[in-house]
């Protein structure tokens, strides 16, 4: 797909011939390598490949956690690829929202308190706004009210993992990243995080998840594949790149 | 306000760990602040010491060798050995014959006239005088007090039935006011009261305990002394035989009771500053001759005395810069330490949309916190133990310089008790070392918790700035 096309096909995110590599000792490791793709809008995108394939890495240049060595990423219509300072801060904070494989909650604030931490960075929300918005989301992600209180080490996996959806809410990002979100969850619960994932994605929410489970896939509307740093393949959705 | 907010939850929720850094740093900043307040109290301690010692130049008859009573008239070198500081070694209490117009020889004891403290007293830099002739009572009418050796002692079987009769000693003084002022530092008036100023010539006496208790004498009583009736005007103790075995006169008055118109046997000069003291001895020897006076200054008490609190005070100094390196250390590996801990923590935060100055900030004002705590309760530690530290630091505490002594054993009438030379009394200073911990240790404490956290931003600055969230969170 030409660049004109990419413009024109401008979904949540547009990455055009994005290269990102490092170095491991004297080796270079072409986690990505020249990616070219068109993200839709308002849909869950499923982004497929065995370990080590860059599914992460390419999760975190969207997210701006990392930088490319080249190509443009276009996210929201917003060039992010030379984030830095405060925009590239005002971007993590308002753009994307993170669901990690291993959670990564606050370990000594409680459920509640983890998701009101990003509308405290954002600053906009008083303390009561912020808490009955939290409530809110994690019933919406439905942890049992009972359980909003409770710190992460006093919750099931299943439990953290709805924490940290409802916490990638928290201030209403277009794009959800998440990387592996039911890699460490049984089936059942993994399966329930996934259709919650589901249901996360439409409007203007675009839901992103890196995975390497088929099942997951099967549920998405678009699947990208990818291998050693490259897409070999698309499955759903527009044609792509 | 929001970091604030943060940083208290953060310390709060993790309660262990913050215990264990304001523990270790509590100690360490506690360590720090007693040893600013024992160096404190110690140089304090030393100028007060300089300022009480090293201030008066005493002048005496050449051949008198320095502080202590002298005999004027005994016979043959002083049989001085118990008493007197070290500064005053009863040596020969047997002057130069001169003639010189500053000293008379009677008895073949020199003494210094008043035309000597004329002229030393318009030396510059000398802010005032008392002058002292001293003598042993020799008439019928008082008897001494006495004292009897232990019954192990090797003088036991040699002494008298009763014991050994301490020779009454008299000194006469312009400066009665403060007997103090005569070096005896314990002194304490049990009955009635010391000289008046206008009492210059009045036939009154301060006596001792011991000689009013031998001579059943109370306030008011009167006795004779060569022929004159002297009236009892106050008893007093220093707690020793030997020093309640005294009385005390106005100068004139015992000129005039032992015939020593003119006379002066030791003159304290007091010099305006500490500084001036070596220049001004100098000038006193210059203007009497060293062949007519000698002329001790107090510098070597001093350094006796102070040489232990000086090499405290050293101690504390190296303790006290110790502390503070070690607390600074403490606190810069904690915080590196636990930075590294936090790595992920900090990754999730600068993932979430957090500045680094916004985690900087939190890390910062958490280590604050810390370093506070810390810094209050080693303020608090610091009133109980700096007394403690400083008693510890001082070799030896108990350390007499100067003060009463004993006379001299059985040297007969050259035995002497011995004052302390100077002015002010000397003795046992180092016990008095007073380490009076002041509100103003918060204050420290204080500045030295918020250096510190200074002191602790550089790394949680540097580390954040270069914690990248991909990296962090990639290897979960």
């Amino acid at each position: 797909m030409s660049n004109a096309a990419i413009a024109t096909n401008a979904g949540a995110a547009v990455l055009e011939d994005v290269v990102k590599h490092f170095k491991s000792g004297s080796d270079t490791v072409r986690a990505v390598d020249g990616v070219s793709v068109a993200i839709p809008r308002g849909k869950l995108v499923a982004l497929k490949g065995p370990s080590g394939c860059g599914k992460s890495t390419l999760l975190n240049l969207l997210g701006a956690l990392d930088r490319p060595d080249s190509g443009s990423i276009t996210v929201d219509g917003a060039d992010i690829t030379g984030l830095s300072g405060a925009a590239e801060v005002a971007y993590r904070r308002d753009k994307v929202g993170f669901v990690f494989q291993m959670f990564n909650l606050m370990p000594y604030l409680s459920a509640i308190e983890n998701v009101t931490l990003p509308m405290e960075l954002r600053g906009e929300l008083n303390a009561q706004g912020r808490w009955t918005l939290a409530e809110s989301l994690l019933e919406r992600v439905k942890l049992a009210p009972d359980h909003h209180r409770r710190r992460p080490s006093r919750l099931s996996g299943g439990e953290q993992q709805r924490v940290a959806i409802a916490r990638a809410l928290a201030n209403d990002p277009p794009l959800i990243l998440a990387d592996e979100p039911t890699a460490n969850l049984d089936s059942t619960t993994g399966e329930q995080i996934v259709r919650l994932l589901r249901s996360l994605a439409s409007g203007d929410r675009t839901v992103l998840i890196a995975t390497h489970d088929t099942v997951i896939a099967r549920q998405a509307d678009l699947v990208i594949t990818m291998r050693d740093g490259k897409l070999v393949g698309r499955d759903g959705g527009s044609p792509g790149s | 306000m929001k970091t604030l907010r943060w940083a208290a939850r953060a310390l709060w929720r993790a309660p262990l760990r913050a215990a264990l850094l304001v523990g270790v740093l509590g100690v360490s900043i506690g360590l720090a602040l007693i040893m600013i307040t024992v160096d404190g109290a110690f140089d304090e301690r030393l100028e007060e010491i300089q300022s009480e010692v090293g201030t008066t130049v005493t002048v005496q008859p050449a051949g008198s060798f320095g502080g202590g009573f002298i005999i004027r008239g005994s016979f043959g070198p002083g049989g001085g050995g118990a008493g007197g500081g070290p500064n005053a070694p009863n040596g020969p209490n047997v002057g130069d014959a001169t003639d010189d117009a500053d000293t008379d020889v009677d008895d073949g004891q020199a003494t210094l006239t008043d035309e000597a403290v004329e002229a030393i007293a318009s030396i510059e830099h000398v802010a005032g005088y008392t002058r002292t002739i001293t003598e042993q009572y020799s008439g019928d009418e008082l008897t001494g007090g006495t004292i009897e050796p232990p019954a192990d002692s090797p003088f036991a079987g040699n002494l008298p039935a009763g014991g050994f009769q301490i020779p009454i000693l008299v000194t006469g003084t312009d400066n009665p006011t403060a007997l103090s002022s005569l070096g005896v530092e314990n002194v304490e008036i049990t009955s009635g009261r010391t000289f008046e100023s206008d009492e210059g010539e009045a036939n009154v006496a301060v006596i001792g305990a011991s000689l009013a208790e031998a001579n059943g004498l109370v306030v008011g009583d009167t006795f004779e002394v060569n022929e004159a009736e002297v009236e009892v005007v106050g008893i007093f103790t220093t707690g020793t035989r030997f020093g309640d075995n005294a009385m005390f006169l106005p100068l004139d008055t015992a000129r005039a009771l032992f015939d020593r118109e003119g006379e002066v046997d030791a003159i304290s000069v007091r010099v305006d500053t500490a500084e001036n003291v070596s220049a001004t001895a100098d000038a006193i020897r210059e203007t009497l001759g060293e062949d007519v006076a000698d002329v001790t200054t107090q510098e070597a008490t001093f350094d006796a005395i102070s040489a232990p609190l000086a090499d405290a005070a050293d101690s504390s100094r190296i303790g006290m810069i110790a502390a503070l390196i070690a607390s600074a250390a403490i606190i810069l590996f904690s915080v590196a330490i636990v930075a590294r801990q936090r790595i992920k923590e900090i990754g999730i935060l600068k993932a979430l949309g957090a500045s680094n100055w916004q985690v900087v900030g939190q890390m910062t004002l958490e280590t604050a916190f810390v370093a506070i705590i810390a810094a209050v309760i080693g303020a608090l530690a610091t009133f109980p133990m700096a007394q403690t530290v400083a008693d510890g630091l001082v070799s030896d505490p108990t350390i007499q310089v100067g003060g009463f002594g004993a006379p001299g054993g059985g040297g007969g009438r050259g035995g002497g008790v011995v004052l302390d030379a100077g002015d002010g009394p000397v003795g046992n200073l180092l016990g008095e070392v007073d380490v009076a911990v002041s509100p103003e240790i918060f204050g420290y404490a204080l500045a030295i918790a918020l250096g510190l956290a200074l002191v602790a931003t550089v790394i949680p600055a540097w580390y954040v700035g270069r914690v990248k969230p991909a990296e962090v969170l990639r290897y979960e």
